[in-house]
């Protein structure tokens, strides 16, 4: 037990450690700054409320995904259709009758059981990034089989509450978001969970010899990932009062990018909730601010791959000279 | 000699399932087996083989190229844009170009910043797929003259320009893997990067070609495609990772790096096309191919594991010796 964690045990605080998350913070601060001095509007609380607003689906999806990254199984992309599907299937369990409670476990036990086969998958050595490709394709057809490609409506305002609320003037989402990322932080940093998938993320093997489950770690994560895909589909499903199944397209990529641009290492051991929140803030402060300054939807996207080149370079490079110290 | 020698003993097994598919389906409608299906199924190959060759070649290097799709849309904006002037052979060449620029820039920045290719070219695939939303004036670009769409596409026996482009691609890029250096080194840095780098295996070669051949194929399969409907849309493509990455790795690529061969991934496509040619014969909507294609990369992935795991065969064996679900008579392990 000892060995294997020492190796990873350094001073609570040096330079080294701290350059990702200074990076980051840099990002943040810049993007700030820049809008500032160019943008008067983008720098305001109603501002800053929105953009917060317009990330907190990705920043849960992405929050609750990065346990994946961190415990070394890169990413998931079947989250959107994870999503699209439970926002389909809550909206159907809600268009029967049940009541809310029901509805939204039910779908939480199927996501959970979605996340988990994935998990189970990768833990016996399947690649992660294929076989949640696989299943991402399978959930769609699937979805669009038993849907017959077309809406499904609530017809209910039951659960109207969940997607439109705004306790204390802020949007439940946000809410959510503010709340996942505090416990995914502090479950992440300080519990003995988030302790054993770092491990498991920056040495499999290690963390096998010293008695850590590195594969009911890693159905745990995706299990953890599917749930928080799972809860966005039901905020909008009961938010618009339909479920469609391309409602999530493009949510997996867009959560990825939040997870990189949060300096998350894809080789797994090291990342952080706060900072993949961080990161999908900054690239909803980003857009925004392009769409305040009137550039174009391809302009716009063009901006979000640029930034992730930029980020996920320099945090390799960063890693790399680290490594050469 | 070499080709064979580079064909693995699982090819067989693939081989078996390729004729299987086949025979299912000929068997099953009679329209399968006619000249103007097999023309279809070369016309979906065209399509499919060219972007699973893509994807196939960088997993043979031990990488995973993400960003075909969007090389690919680019590539189709910018060829259906220019090929009403400059003609048909000058914009494949233009396209090929264009990849091979793009692809090995790519590869020579992941060899350079020592940065995992999966999230290198996550930022490719978004920033191109913003580009051709600019290129294209976030419109579908189409062409005036269909004249040249028609050459495209024109039926010669089971035969089309495009799907004989395809074709000599394929064999371009087997040469290029087995007879050449650098396309050997390919295999060596997917096999075992670091067996390779202290083996004298300089990374930046085989890097680079590896991402210019997956650049210039997605930019030929965009440009040909794109061509051959008369327009191109910044958004098309976006679900051509599926099944491209499916083709490769039924035809036998593996995710380990440095196994797999061109004529396995012409297999694997070629397999994937009759799969869903068949179903599409049997009038399943587009969502069933997706659910068939899904299906079919899990039962990939599970026997790469089952093949790759021999301690998995070997706990499935002694459960079996010890009875399973108790349906059998115990067998007795010789000792």
């Amino acid at each position: 037990m000892s060995t294997a964690e020492m190796s990873v045990v350094e001073p609570s605080w040096t330079w080294r450690r701290a350059s990702v998350p200074l990076a980051v913070g840099g990002a943040v601060v810049g993007l700030a700054l820049v809008g500032w001095l160019t943008t008067p509007e983008f720098v305001t609380y109603r501002n800053f409320q929105s953009i917060v607003r317009s990330a907190a689906l990705i920043g849960i999806i992405a929050v609750t995904m990065t346990g994946i990254t961190m415990a070394g199984s890169f990413f998931s992309l079947s989250v959107s259709q994870t999503a699209a599907m439970a926002a389909i299937g809550f909206a159907a369990f809600m268009s029967w009758g049940w009541p809310v409670w029901a509805a939204v476990l039910l779908t939480f036990i199927i996501a959970a059981a979605v996340g988990a086969t994935q998990g189970g998958a990768v833990a016996l050595g399947g690649n992660p990034i294929v076989v949640t490709l696989a299943v991402g394709a399978v959930l769609f057809g699937l979805g669009a089989w038993l849907t017959d490609n077309k809406t499904v409506r609530t017809g209910t305002d039951a659960a109207d509450w969940i997607g439109t609320s705004r306790p204390l003037g802020v949007p439940t989402q946000t809410w959510a978001f503010v709340v996942i990322t505090v416990i995914a932080a502090t479950v992440l940093a300080r519990a003995r969970f988030g302790r054993e998938l770092t491990l498991v993320g920056a040495n499999r093997l290690a963390a096998a010899a010293s008695g850590l489950r590195p594969g009911r770690t890693t159905v745990y994560v995706f299990t953890v990932s599917s749930l928080g895909a799972a809860l966005a589909g039901i905020f909008t499903a009961s938010q618009f009062g339909q479920g469609r199944l391309d409602q999530f397209d493009g949510a997996d990529i867009d959560s990825i990018a939040a997870i990189l641009v949060g300096g998350a290492a894809i080789q797994g051991g090291e990342g952080s909730a706060m900072r993949t929140a961080v990161g999908a803030v900054f690239i909803a402060g980003l857009q925004n601010l392009m769409v305040l300054r009137g550039f174009s939807f391809g302009v716009r996207i063009l901006f979000v791959g640029l930034a992730i080149l930029v980020s996920v370079s320099a945090f390799t490079v960063l890693r790399n000279r680290r490594q050469l110290t | 000699m070499r080709a064979i020698q580079r064909v693995e003993p699982t090819a067989w097994a693939r081989l078996v399932l390729f004729v299987a598919v086949f025979l299912i389906f000929s068997w099953r409608d009679d329209r399968f087996f006619s000249t103007n299906n097999v023309f279809t199924i070369f016309e979906g190959f065209a399509f499919l083989g060219l972007a699973s060759l893509a994807v196939g070649v960088t997993i043979i290097a031990g990488e995973l190229d993400l960003s075909v799709g969007s090389a690919a849309a680019v590539s189709g904006i910018i060829a259906v844009s220019v090929v009403e002037e400059i003609g048909l052979v000058p914009t494949v060449l233009l396209a090929i170009l264009i990849g091979t620029a793009y692809g090995s820039l790519q590869g020579y920045l992941v060899y350079r910043l020592r940065i995992q290719s999966l999230v290198f070219t996550l930022g490719t695939l978004i920033g191109l797929r913003g580009l051709a939303f600019i290129i294209s004036g976030e419109n579908t670009v189409v062409m005036k003259n269909l004249e040249i769409a028609h050459t495209v596409r024109r039926q010669l026996w089971i035969f089309s320009p495009f799907s004989l482009v395809t074709l000599a691609c394929f064999v371009l890029v087997a040469l290029l893997l087995i007879n050449t250096r650098f396309g050997r080194e390919i295999y060596a840095i997917g096999g075992g990067r670091q067996e390779a780098a202290a083996a004298g295996v300089p990374l930046v070669r085989p890097l680079v070609l590896a991402f210019a051949i997956s650049g210039a194929m997605a930019a030929v399969t965009g440009a040909l495609t794109s061509i051959k409907s008369g327009s191109a849309g910044p958004a098309a493509f976006e679900t051509l990772l599926l099944p491209a990455a499916t083709a490769a790795l039924i035809g036998g690529v593996s995710l380990l790096g440095g196994r797999g061969s061109v004529f396995g991934i012409a297999i694997g496509a070629l397999t994937l096309r009759f799969i869903n040619s068949g179903l599409s014969l049997g009038g399943a909507p587009f969502y069933i191919l997706t659910l068939a294609t899904g299906i079919v990369l899990i039962v990939a992935v599970v026997l790469e594991l089952l093949i790759g795991r021999p301690e998995l065969r070997a706990r499935w064996r002694r459960w079996r010796n010890e009875g399973g679900l108790g349906l059998r008579p115990r067998h007795q392990t010789a000792s």
